[in-house]
């Protein structure tokens, strides 16, 4: 049960690219936001892409409406799932109690991040000096190369040893665990925290009139789980529901607006 | 000094030059690399706005006191959302700075003032990030998400890839919408977009499609499952199955609903609401009850 020198450097590095935001620059938003892509990697460069895409998509249920309002999040799913997924794999766990694992190093990780901004301010500085001076070269350097080293600076030894000397250590632990009753604790606490991010994201949506249509499609694929249902199809049954309601909305408005001053139609 | 200048009236040197889409779409995309790179505790994200400006305002100010005042202008404090804010506020900038220029060339009293550029730039910050943030990060890119969670889960790799390239495109191509529409409306821009009838639907419909995937999440992945057992004289009693004849699906629903109305009560404290439900989730596990 080890993490080979190369395989902890790959997903270190990969970590390091996302965390730093150098990698496509905006694209890493969503990269950051979600741990699909890094339990990906992960699951790639330890030989074992299918069961890493399903620990991850355990992962990426708590990890739902996570965002960062104002540029702070109080987790990063990407370093969450970089440790979570070797684990279970080296582990044996099952996805659920990945999720577990999970958790406390996402939110270690949104520390980290806030380290790095505070990294940040002191370049700042550069880059006024430079803007004095008018030498888009080394404002180049300041904004953007700069910060981007500090990343790897900051991500890339964290993630390494993390990976490296942790890991192995962690699912040591968890193995030899397997069928306790901390494994149960573990695989129900992993169940019920998906709660967190699908509720945060009913919450951010923020219209507290349209929760019947959460309720509808709740009751709706309880009702219907022997069906197998497949999640494209509930999309556009929710498209269809939006667009006869934004219509249905549209038509009353325009009516109203005719009966109160007979005017011409909108369009 | 400049070819392009050229073909302009004969005019004395130290005209600012033509700003034209292709330079709007190089502003956002060097915007939207830049983004949260140079990301600090002072100016947030102002260094980004500034370097995505850099080529454009080189064209607008040949005198370089008045470029150095405007490097500086976009130093100044700045946070937003990547594709709603930066967009149309990339847009409005180059707009806004254009009339400055040609202000500043023709010896005019400024109507484009400092006063005026920091003031859309923070009026405008916080509400379109608001909006941004909402529809984008937290219905758009959970939409691709649920769509693709499935195949993730059967151990397929498009789960991961097509939400993260579809979710990508999209702000690209949003959020290089705005940045026309802000350069060509200036300020006027923000209220179009964000008032807009058709806007204002386009937003209710995606927030009805959000709330319905979020549903259709609950009821797939939230693992709530009563382990409660008894026996009564002699007859076995196992909750989860009377709770099955009830109502199925309850569990899970009450854990969602009572996380929600803990953030609609005490705002969003995500990470009090992980510990939290980890401890009690955790003590009712451990005692037998789930």
């Amino acid at each position: 049960m080890t993490v080979q020198t190369w395989q902890a450097f790959v997903i270190a590095l990969w970590v390091a690219l996302v965390e730093s935001r150098v990698l496509f620059g905006g694209a890493t938003t969503t990269l950051r936001f979600t741990p699909m892509m890094t339990g990906m990697v992960a699951g790639l460069v330890l030989g074992n892409l299918s069961k890493a895409m399903m620990i991850v998509a355990a992962i990426q249920l708590i990890y739902m409406g996570v965002f960062s309002p104002g540029g702070q999040m109080p987790s990063e799913p990407a370093i969450a799932a970089a440790v979570a997924v070797p684990v279970a794999l080296l582990g044996g766990l099952k996805p659920a109690a990945a999720v577990a694992v999970a958790v406390p190093v996402g939110l270690l990780g949104a520390y980290l991040y806030q380290f790095r901004l505070f990294l940040n301010t002191f370049v700042v500085h550069l880059t006024d000096k430079y803007a004095e001076k008018l030498n888009d070269r080394g404002l180049t350097l300041s904004i953007i190369w700069i910060p981007v080293l500090v990343g790897f600076a900051l991500f890339l030894p964290f993630m390494f040893v993390t990976l490296k000397f942790g890991v192995p250590v962690i699912s040591a632990f968890v193995k030899s665990n397997s069928g306790t009753l901390i494994f149960h604790i573990l695989t129900v606490i992993g169940g019920g925290l998906a709660s967190i991010g699908i509720a945060l994201t009913v919450y951010v949506i923020g219209k507290k009139n349209y929760i019947p249509f959460f309720l509808l499609a709740y009751f709706m694929t309880v009702m219907f789980t022997k069906l197998n249902i497949t999640m494209v199809t509930y999309a556009i049954i929710g498209s269809i529901l939006a667009f006869i309601y934004v219509l249905g909305k549209n038509e009353a408005a325009k009516l109203a607006a005719k009966n109160n001053n007979s005017s011409d139609d909108e369009f | 000094m400049d070819k392009e200048i050229s073909t302009q009236k004969p005019v004395a040197k130290g005209a600012p030059e033509k700003v034209t889409n292709r330079d709007i779409f190089r502003a956002w995309i060097r915007f939207y690399f830049a983004d949260e790179i140079p990301h600090s505790f002072d100016r947030y994200i102002a260094p980004a706005l500034m370097w995505a400006l850099m080529p454009i305002l080189r064209k607008l100010y040949k005198d370089e006191d008045q470029l150095k005042a405007a490097y500086k202008r976009h130093l100044l404090f700045f946070n937003t959302q990547i594709s709603w804010g930066g967009g149309v506020l990339t847009g409005i900038m180059a707009s806004l700075e254009q009339t400055r220029a040609q202000e500043t060339y023709e010896n005019k009293e400024l109507t484009i003032t400092d006063d005026l550029i920091y003031n859309t730039k923070a009026g405008l910050m916080g509400a379109l990030a608001g909006i941004g943030d909402s529809i984008d990060s937290g219905t758009v890119q959970y939409i691709f998400i649920a769509i693709a969670l499935p195949w993730a889960q059967q151990g397929s790799a498009i789960g991961a890839i097509f939400p993260f390239v579809a979710f990508s495109v999209y702000q690209v191509l949003i959020g290089w919408y705005f940045a026309r529409t802000g350069f060509k409306l200036g300020r006027k821009a923000a209220t179009d977009i964000v008032g807009g009838s058709q806007m204002q639907g386009i937003i209710e419909g995606l927030s009805i499609l959000g709330l319905f995937m979020m549903g259709i999440l609950a009821a797939n992945y939230v693992k709530v499952t009563s382990s409660l057992q008894w026996t009564l004289s002699g007859k076995k009693f196992e909750l989860q199955e009377i709770l099955n004849t009830v109502l199925p699906g309850l569990l899970p629903l009450v854990v969602v609903g009572g996380v929600y109305f803990y953030f609609v009560k005490r705002g969003l404290k995500v990470t009090r609401a992980l510990i939290g439900l980890t401890v009690i989730l955790g003590v009712l596990a451990a005692i037998g009850i789930l």
